[in-house]
């Protein structure tokens, strides 16, 4: 008798068998696991609204709201049980949001949340079931859709300000003397709404782990993967490539390694895995910002290091007595 | 003649190519940016299906069974070239946007599909009736899709823009991903027309109950057809 693979939410009609007490229960739930990395997300969104203003809230709030309703929409059209008020798909939709300029018009808000939702997650199956993080999928279709409206330099140009990724890749290494890496940390650099707000999310970051909601490999690795790229490239010629401490702290390096890398469903479970995802995105990141034609490369060295999740699974340990 | 009638509608609707019978999806997805190319693909694909079918059927008496491949590709590649001709002399433009997609209609699985599955079997009235309603078929799900792709990643249908002024036309539907996208809606769409109407039919959906079941066809392996059979 083959077993079937039951997955998450499927329609298996598979019967779990639940054994004799004593029980041991964790206390561990999807709500209150989203409501941990909501609050994570906080001082991010705090420090976003204090520099570009109430836009940003709004720009947020679309987002989540949109997500929050096309989950709704689809749950009731798959004949599933509602159950939005887990906070997943306004995690997702808010996730969705901190890669946005912060004038990002209200329609942008509104399709990138209903895109994380529908076509990021509920094509695949639903929540738990998305081969890539779902906010990325939507930041690329809206990239790719709407690229003038999506543009941090183009939208931002009135803030006294530059964003350093897209200064290392029109203007070259030199134009970098004008950004004071403590500028950086603080977030006083143009970037996505949450996602340059560096030193917010890396305290989100480490509240996450320190909760034990996020395990250490991913973003550790990712954040060596990183280093150590631009490590390699700068110490083969540091007047054509920018020191790893620069790429670590300019456009979404953070966001992406505590935040977008750590999907609980597109990456690989078990440490050597998880290593090797996080060395193997951080590294990509560094190579698109070289070679690649965007100035941020992380959205897309993530979204292509979850492609390989399946793959980096099978990094396990042999069985005791197996060849 | 009522079975002529037969085979030409078909092809309209119940073995509708590409979305029902999803056979020719590499010109489906690839020329369709727009309307126009959508319906100069389609409009190649009816000549060469039609006259490919009529001329094997024709000729199935004396084409050996074990070459027939063979001798159906020589058949669907001397019309391609012909098209190939007609099409440079008088849409030239439409020729180069559609490129190496006029060439490549030579391996359609729709041509070779009808040809092995219809034409060498049957007359030469009912295998131009059945390539006629075929490439009709082919040539509308191609003009749709394009039309569909071209309004919503361009703003026009044929080079006329939408009378929407606020309309932000996305992009990515005229790239290769909203290809796969609106291909997958349509699918869907006509999936769920499908069941509607035979649900107010009375009939039994024939779809499997099992979610997981309907994308798979290995049935005669499995563990969870057998239980539900």
């Amino acid at each position: 008798m083959i077993h079937p693979i039951i997955k998450a939410m499927s329609d298996n009609p598979v019967r779990l068998v639940v054994s004799p007490p004593p029980h041991w229960r964790s206390g561990r739930t999807i709500q209150g696991m989203m409501r941990a990395h909501l609050l994570a997300l906080v001082p991010a969104a705090i420090m976003a609204v204090a520099i570009y203003g109430v836009q940003a809230a709004a720009v947020i709030g679309m987002a989540g709201t949109a997500a929050v309703a096309a989950e709704v929409v689809c749950l009731r059209l798959q004949h599933r049980d509602v159950n939005v008020d887990n906070f997943s798909a306004f995690y997702a939709g808010v996730l969705f949001a901190f890669l946005l300029p912060a004038t990002a018009p209200w329609w942008l808000a509104a399709i990138g949340g209903v895109v994380t939702i529908a076509l990021g997650r509920t094509v695949f199956g639903g929540f738990g079931c998305n081969p890539v993080c779902a906010p990325l999928v939507a930041w690329a279709v809206c990239r790719f859709s709407w690229p003038d409206a999506m543009d941090i330099d183009l939208n931002l140009a009135h803030f006294m300000a530059n964003s350093p990724v897209d200064q290392l890749k029109y203007f070259g290494v030199q134009s970098l003397s004008q950004f004071e890496y403590m500028d950086l940390l603080t977030g006083h650099q143009i970037g996505g709404l949450g996602s340059s707000q560096v030193l917010a999310l890396a305290a989100g970051g480490v509240y996450l782990i320190a909760s034990r909601w996020t395990r250490l490999f991913i973003p550790v690795s990712f954040l060596a993967g990183v280093a150590g790229a631009a490590a390699l490239f700068w110490f083969i010629d540091p007047t054509a490539y920018a020191d790893p401490i620069f790429h670590l702290l300019a456009g979404s390096t953070v966001f992406g390694a505590f935040f977008l890398a750590t999907d609980t469903a597109s990456s690989p479970v078990g440490r050597l895995p998880q290593t090797v995802f996080g060395l193997l995105a951080g590294t990509m990141v560094i190579v698109i910002r070289v070679y690649g034609v965007y100035p941020d490369g992380v959205p897309f060295a993530i979204m292509v290091a979850s492609l390989l999740s399946p793959l980096l699974d099978r990094l396990r340990p042999k069985f005791f007595g197996v060849r | 003649m009522p079975s002529v009638i037969k085979e030409f509608t078909k092809g309209l609707w119940d073995e509708l190519p590409p979305f029902r019978v999803v056979l020719g999806l590499c010109p489906t997805l690839a020329v369709t940016s727009t309307a126009e190319n959508g319906l100069g693909m389609g409009a190649a694909v009816l000549f060469v299906l039609t006259l490919s079918n009529a001329i094997i059927s024709a000729l199935r008496k004396i084409i050996p069974g074990k070459v027939r491949i063979a001798c159906f590709i020589v058949i669907a590649a001397s019309l391609v070239v012909a098209v190939e001709l007609l099409m440079q002399a008088y849409t030239y433009s439409l020729y180069q946007r559609l490129g190496i997609f006029v060439p490549l209609i030579v391996v359609n699985c729709i041509i070779l599909g009808r040809a092995e599955a219809f034409a060498s079997r049957n007359g030469v009235i009912p295998s131009i009736a059945d390539g006629l309603g075929m490439g009709l078929g082919f040539t509308m799900s191609l003009t749709f899709l394009g039309a569909l792709r071209e309004t919503l990643g361009n703003g026009t249908v044929f080079g006329i823009p939408v009378p929407w002024e606020a309309f932000r036309p996305a992009h990515l539907m005229v790239m290769a991903p909203g290809a796969f996208i609106c291909l997958g809606l349509i699918l869907a769409g006509m999936n769920a027309f499908n069941r509607h109407m035979s649900r107010r039919k009375g009939e039994i959906p024939t779809e499997p109950k099992n979610a997981a079941c309907a994308s798979c066809a290995a049935c005669n392996l499995c563990a969870t057809a057998r239980k539900e059979n």
